[in-house]
């Protein structure tokens, strides 16, 4: 009797939050193990569902032209060796392979950010790459496949999840600098999108959670390389091998989310809250619906689209004003740009230090007009104007101009030799949450990008099938589309017949 | 930042080019002497250090610490979370590959599977080597090497040397990270070390048994940063021996995907200003150059600072108090003979230091047992001393102990800090006669300072390999291990675990 009466003091003291005197009931951990296994199909808005098959779409699109890259092909090979499962998930873009889905998963989230061309949100992250590729995986395997809104719903989680957590602390509102969120927050997502698909349950959910974090976190500092991408692989695989360990009844510790050496080990000023109760009628507020995501109109770090935004209009009043200027009577150009270390590139050698590099973008969009994804082709990186051009750059980095993708802007101005000068600005560069893509533009950039490597009929089925998610209740043939190739000889054939 | 753009342009663009460097970066190159970053130092160590190199201490207590870890390995194999461990990556994937599992005859995984499962077993009862700054070095090196060594065709497996090189390539890399920060010093509080150290020190080793070049060597270290990094919050649960398990797997992995070309960032170990790198895992971080092997004498770290081996499977803090509740346990039955009742315990004072994660006053499961000073004392107190079966659930549960747990109030003096090179444990019973006993240990049998001495090493190896195999085995690996630098090729030691 004593001793239950000490025990449960004492458990009483040991679960309480080392900053929360009084809330001893309120524990966050368990608010988000609760919401991830409550939120239902019901809960999903028409804004939320129109919001995330774009994003779905999107993704879809740059994975499939990732699926080019020599670190996909790196990864895949390496993920093959002795590699097979009872049940594997199709590996995209390469008809006849499958994986295990964690490694279907890893390499299909590495081609998804393989070219930095997917999705950005506020707080800065990249949340689909992490989500998509290991619930498509997953769902695969399973013995009755999921309905549309099912997959929806388990996506929305992943989302919900990253978004939740990103704002627990001030730091992640800005352009980081020590941990490359993808690898924090995206492996987090991972587990609880997953877990979603899998109807675990709450106490299930929340080992899931803890088992996931021990996978989060890699260094900014390989942002800018060729491993960054795996960074968004290992995000997918990790939540999705801890929501099959939480399955097989592993445990982690249950208040992962509320304890500074938990996952508050990520950030230096960790403040985390509860999630709203769920209950099967209530109206659950996303915060997808309140905060909007940016996709990319080029494969490039989020800030260089400020800059190619700014560049293009001073380009145009400079040939506006000489229609037949020569771009080389350039004398010097100014960016007046955000402090950020790892995107400060004054000549890059790799794609990937270019597509991380103000000065690169600036000179190519005053170059070309645009800046594509032939830009960080070999032949164009090399262009003798590139870099002559390069070295007239100057960067700036006034007061104002914070390290934020909520609050940056660009400045650009060119000094021509004979002596005028040409300014402009970009504040909102279009697709940026405030200036979303319009419908048309983000189908024209799937189309661009799915072609590279599928015929039409199959990239204009995955337009339909994603825009129908919610109606559909199968959906396997997104997974069947992505497997196909118009490279590559289909080694079976009932692949083909799956169209028909 | 503006002198730069006026240099001669082919200055900079030779060195760009060489490098691909960010403007960040230059500022390191522009330094006057050999710009050897550390991160390419440290690649440059892994590939040119040599079997020569391994002095004879360095060799005799590499030895001893790869018995001890195997012998943890195997006995680890029959906890819940191997067993689990096991079946995820089984169900996972086909079973007909070839690394070994700990005590699992016949049964393979691939490498990097076989390196996690038995990193897992390593560390899935705490029972594995402790080193300072503190982290548990070879559960995470020496399960990715034997992995590797599966690997290798019949004909043309490492030998014992080349193994025993890579392990120490793979300790040494630990120590000199842990070194460049004072945080590392202290028992950690935010990043479990093992995941942050012990993924660099896998991928070090790996590469090192899979001669890599000095390039894909680097690349190994930065691409297993990418990999590294688990929260404290999860030790003393079930998901803490997945960091070492992890940590062995992934740093393998790093090294195979550096070994296919895979590259990453050239300075992830040097400190760059806004761009964080490995430092990332610390608040203070300030990385030093491994000087080159020509023109100097390496001196491996384990030389002058040894390794803790436990004698019975808790968190390293737990032997001081248990060496010092073993002192009180003596004198108590000198005097009253028998064994000690709790009935005789008025209160329970321990000094110990502040650490939040090894002060539980009521422990509920075996990780959390081995996570608790008032658990290891209690035992200690009774049986006079902790030992594996002290965390088996009947054990935990006894009526006695809880009534001594009940009595037991923490004190964290001043001069007992978080530092296991430092830290002491005192322990003060006040009997309901009004006697006080008192004990106290300033170094635990079995710690660096006081290290166990080969026969006590090789009675826990036989304790621990010997619940799952035949004597025969258990003797032909030691056999094995004593003479592995002698081995010409390793198959001795890698049969004995198959």
């Amino acid at each position: 009797m004593f001793y239950t009466y000490i025990s449960s003091f004492a458990k009483f003291k040991i679960q309480m939050h080392p900053k929360c005197i009084c809330a001893v009931d309120v524990l966050f951990t368990e608010s988000f193990g609760a919401a991830v296994s409550s939120l239902n199909t019901s809960h999903l808005t028409d804004e939320v569902i129109r919001r995330s098959k774009r994003m779905i779409l999107d993704t879809l699109g740059v994975g499939l032209l990732g699926t080019s890259t020599p670190v996909f092909n790196t990864v895949l090979q390496c993920s093959q060796v002795r590699m097979q499962a009872l049940e594997d998930s199709k590996v995209w873009g390469r008809p006849g392979l499958s994986l295990p889905p964690q490694y279907a998963a890893f390499v299909n989230g590495v081609a998804v950010h393989s070219m930095d061309f997917d999705d950005t949100w506020h707080p800065a992250t990249h949340p689909s790459g992490a989500v998509l590729p290991a619930v498509l995986a997953l769902a695969e395997t399973l013995p009755v496949k999921p309905s549309g809104l099912e997959l929806l719903l388990a996506f929305n989680v992943g989302i919900e999840v990253q978004g939740r957590l990103l704002r627990f602390s001030k730091e992640a509102h800005n352009i980081p600098k020590r941990f490359h969120p993808p690898a924090v927050v995206g492996v987090m997502g991972s587990v609880a999108a997953t877990a979603k698909l899998l109807g675990l349950s709450a106490a299930q959910s929340i080992a899931a959670l803890a088992i996931a974090c021990s996978s989060a976190g890699a260094p900014m500092a390989n942002a800018a390389t060729q491993t960054k991408p795996l960074h968004m692989g290992n995000a997918a695989r990790g939540g999705l091998e801890a929501t099959q360990l939480a399955l097989l009844s592993l445990e982690g510790n249950t208040q992962i989310l509320d304890l500074e050496s938990g996952f508050g080990a990520f950030y230096p000023d960790y403040v985390p809250h509860p999630l709203a109760e769920v209950t099967p009628t209530s109206h659950y507020r996303w915060v997808l619906e309140d905060q909007n995501i940016a996709q990319k109109r080029f494969p490039a770090h989020l800030g260089m689209h400020w800059v190619a935004d700014a560049a293009i209009e001073a380009r145009a009043k400079f040939l506006d004003k000489c229609p037949n200027a020569d771009l080389s009577q350039i004398k010097k150009i100014t960016l007046r740009v955000p402090t950020s270390r790892y995107v400060d590139c004054p000549l890059p050698v790799s794609e990937h230090q270019a597509r991380h590099s103000f000065q690169f973008n600036c000179c190519t969009a005053l170059l070309d007009g645009e800046v594509t994804v032939e830009s960080f082709s070999k032949s164009q990186m090399n262009r003798s104007a590139l870099k002559e051009m390069l070295l007239k750059v100057q960067l700036e980095n006034p007061q104002d101009n914070h390290s934020s993708f909520e609050k940056m802007y660009c400045e650009i101005a060119v000094e021509t030799t004979q002596g005028e000068m040409f300014t402009a600005r970009c504040n909102t560069f279009y697709g940026h949450w405030r200036k979303p893509l319009s419908h048309e533009d983000l189908v024209r950039k799937f189309r661009a990008n799915a072609s590279t490597v599928l015929r039409a009929e199959v990239v204009e089925g995955i337009i339909y099938t994603v825009d129908h998610l919610d109606t559909n209740q199968d959906c396997s043939m997104l997974w069947s589309y992505m497997h196909f190739n118009k490279h590559m000889m289909h080694r079976d054939e009932r692949h083909s017949s799956a169209l028909a | 930042i503006n002198v730069c753009t006026q240099r001669s342009t082919r200055y900079l663009s030779a060195i760009s080019a060489a490098r691909g460097l960010h403007k960040s970066a230059l500022d390191v190159a522009e330094r006057p002497a050999p710009e050897e970053t550390v991160t390419s130092s440290f690649g440059r160590f892994i590939q040119s250090i040599q079997p020569r190199h391994l002095s004879p201490t360095v060799l005799q207590r590499s030895k001893r610490m790869v018995l001890d870890s195997i012998g943890v390995g195997l006995l680890g194999s029959t906890t819940d979370v191997f067993e689990l461990a096991l079946q995820h990556c089984q169900h996972m994937y086909a079973p007909d590959d070839v690394s070994f599992v700990y005590g699992r005859q016949g049964v393979k995984l691939s490498p990097t599977l076989a390196a996690f499962v038995n990193g897992v077993a390593a560390h899935s009862m705490d029972f594995d080597d402790t080193w300072h700054p503190a982290t548990h070095p070879s559960g995470a090196v020496l399960p990715a090497l034997l992995a590797i060594s599966d690997m290798f065709h019949n004909n043309s497996k490492p030998s014992g040397l080349d193994i025993l090189t890579a392990f120490n390539v793979g300790i040494e890399i630990q120590g000199w990270l842990m070194r460049f920060s004072n945080e590392a010093h202290n028992i950690p509080k935010r990043f479990h070390p093992p995941s942050v150290v012990g993924t660099m020190g896998s991928a070090a080793a790996c590469a090192r048994l899979l001669s890599l070049d000095r390039n894909q060597c680097s690349n190994a270290l930065a691409i297993a940063a990418s990999l590294a990094g688990a929260p404290m919050a999860n030790a003393a649960t079930q998901s803490k021996p997945l960091h070492i398990g992890n940590a062995s797997r992934l740093g393998l992995e790093a090294a195979l995907l550096a070994s296919r070309g895979l590259e990453a960032s050239p300075l992830v170990l040097d400190a760059v200003p806004g761009v964080a790198g490995f430092s990332a895992f610390y608040e203070d971080y300030a990385p030093n150059p491994i000087a080159s092997l020509e023109e100097h004498e390496h001196s491996f770290l384990i030389e002058t600072q040894d390794i803790a081996f436990k004698r019975f499977p808790a968190h390293l803090g737990m032997h001081w108090i248990a060496d010092a509740a073993a002192v009180v346990h003596k004198t108590l039955v000198g005097l009253k003979g028998g064994s000690v009742s709790p009935n005789l315990v008025q209160e329970i004072l321990l000094r110990v230091p502040l650490s939040k994660y090894i002060n539980r006053p009521f422990p509920e499961t075996e990780h959390q047992a081995r996570h608790s000073f008032q658990f290891n004392a209690c035992t200690a107190l009774l049986d006079g001393e902790v030992t594996v079966q002290s965390f088996h659930p009947e054990a935990l549960q006894r009526p006695e102990l809880l009534a001594l747990l009940s009595r037991v109030r923490v004190e964290h003096p001043h001069d007992n800090p978080a530092n296991f090179n430092i830290m002491y444990g005192e322990v003060e019973v006040t009997l309901v006669s009004g006697d006080v006993l008192r004990g106290r240990c300033d170094t635990f049998y079995g710690h660096w300072r006081n290290p166990l001495s080969q026969e006590s090493l090789q009675k826990k190896f036989r304790s621990n390999a010997g619940a799952v195999l035949s004597n025969d085995r258990v003797e032909r690996l030691i056999e094995a291990v004593e003479g592995l630098d002698h081995l010409d090729d390793c198959k001795p030691l890698l049969a004995q675990l198959q």
